[in-house]
């Protein structure tokens, strides 16, 4: 964002980097996921839980799943234990 | 005509300027909070407050007592130094010469352009509106330096004040001594001898006030006496060059905004405002979590265009930020000419450095200001993957 044309002094917002987009997940009884935006989970690869920031007013709990869909395409969702609903997200 | 000297004076400046964007504090009792620095005594207090008996400098805790309502507001240096180039500088557009003198207070004189708004008087009120009505500033013009203080010290809000100079010595006789620039000490001195007005500090024979008083109350009288009649030295105009980073959370790693300043220093470099000058002075301010602000300025060593070596010389200021950070920002204060340093022919991998740039110039074209951003590595080690790196918009 550029304040003014014709003015030297600019202001930049900066992004973050591989944020979270939500997803739509179904998940089994126990918490697995078997479908990610409406294509089947072949394989999960991997499974781990991020807690962080529980000392401040937004604490993070995810648990993310890295899985491999009917696509062939590999993916990385979490489920945000804090907020609630499930989400993809890149660079995790 | 005799020669003229204006002087514009907005008292509690600062604090005018940290709520600004804050019209609901303006109509209560406000006081600046005291610095660390300042003993626990409040500074400068608005109108409101003073009508229920705060006086600036008062302590805290006295304060608080006297009007329990009283709203303590944090300085906002960066904020109250934006506002007062943008007065200064709509007094420049309007023609005078201005000399700032401190935030709040600026000489200028009115011979150049009296004949352009058709007298002293036109050319004060051309300054008063250039400064506009929001600040409650007021004019005091006189021949001497001192007396124009002094008038617009006096003067109303909105008033243009001239004192001529053989009113000179008359006008300033009845004034509190509190209009000379002395410590506390030396007044509670010159209260306990009985001089309470600057008359009386005037009819007092300097060598006496000298030996009595030492250098600065020889100073002071002879300030009371009109002072001298020094000419205004226009300031020359600050170069306009500055990048801002917002950040979508508060910042207090000192790492990542290390990170950041350097994101910030590539880029301001790059603007093509700069034109190849060197930098002579930067400053480095910031927008802190919870409304505040910081600020530093530096004078290089020797003028540069070297990232590397303003980052290095910057990098250091950040360690002092009191709370974390909401926006960085960087200004290129001072420019100078490319000349006094000698540079590279050609430096190393200049050649693919200058493909790369047009290419994305021309991504740029395309797809329009901001598609292209520098990816910033500001916590590498973090566990949540959106906290890593932050993508900042360049347009150089």
């Amino acid at each position: 964002m550029v304040a003014h044309p014709g003015n030297a002094r600019a202001v930049r917002t900066a992004g973050r980097l591989n944020e979270p987009r939500p997803a739509r997940v179904e998940a089994n009884f126990d918490g697995t996921p078997w479908q990610v935006n409406h294509q089947p989970v072949v394989v999960i690869r991997e499974e781990w839980r991020v807690l962080d920031r529980w000392w401040t007013e937004d604490p993070v709990v995810r648990r993310y799943f890295e899985l491999v869909l009917e696509t062939g395409e590999n993916t990385v969702v979490f489920h945000d234990g804090a907020g609630g609903g499930w989400f993809t997200q890149r660079g995790a | 005509m005799f020669p003229v000297i204006a002087c514009l004076s907005i008292p509690s400046f600062e604090l005018k300027a940290a709520i600004r964007k804050r019209p609901a504090v303006a109509v209560r009792p406000a006081a600046l909070a005291p610095e660390p620095d300042e003993d626990g005594r409040v500074g400068p207090v608005n109108a409101a407050a003073e009508a229920a008996g705060v006086q600036p400098g008062m302590r805290l805790g006295e304060a608080l007592a006297t009007c329990p309502a009283l709203v303590l507001v944090e300085p906002d240096p960066a904020a109250a130094e934006l506002a007062w180039e943008e007065i200064v500088q709509s007094l420049e557009d309007a023609g005078f010469s201005v000399e700032p003198a401190t935030a709040g207070v600026a000489y200028f004189e009115t011979r150049g352009v009296e004949r352009l708004y058709g007298g002293l008087d036109a050319a004060l009120r051309r300054a008063l509106a250039a400064v506009g009505s929001g600040w409650d500033g007021r004019i005091g013009a006189a021949a001497r330096r001192f007396t124009a203080l002094a008038a617009a010290s006096v003067a109303r809000p909105a008033q243009v004040l001239v004192v001529r100079d053989e009113e000179a010595s008359a006008f300033l006789s009845p004034l509190p001594l509190t209009l000379l620039p002395l410590e506390r000490q030396r007044y509670e001195e010159l209260e306990a001898l009985g001089v309470r007005k600057l008359g009386q500090l005037a009819g007092l024979p300097g060598g006496a006030v000298a030996e009595r008083l030492g250098p600065d109350g020889r100073r002071a009288w002879s300030l009371a006496r009109g002072g001298t009649t020094a000419a205004v030295r226009g300031r020359r105009p600050p170069a306009e060059l500055a990048e801002t980073l917002e950040f979508p959370e508060a910042i207090g790693n000192e790492l990542t905004l290390r990170r950041a300043l350097g994101a910030l220093v590539d880029t301001a470099l790059a603007r093509p405002e700069r034109r190849d000058r060197f930098v002579r002075k930067v400053a480095l301010s910031a927008r802190l979590v919870g409304g505040g602000s910081w600020r530093r300025a530096l004078t290089l060593r020797e003028p540069s265009a070297e990232a590397d070596r303003i980052r290095v010389a910057l990098a250091p200021k950040l360690a002092d930020l009191p709370a974390p950070v909401v926006e960085l920002r960087l200004e290129l204060v001072e420019l100078t000419e490319p000349a006094g340093r000698q540079l590279e022919l050609l430096a190393a991998g200049a050649e693919d450095r200058t493909r790369l740039r047009e290419g994305l110039r021309q991504v740029r074209a395309s797809t329009g200001s901001g598609s292209v951003c520098t990816v910033v590595e500001v916590a590498p080690w973090s566990r949540i993957p959106e906290t890593r790196a932050l993508f900042v918009p360049r347009d150089d």
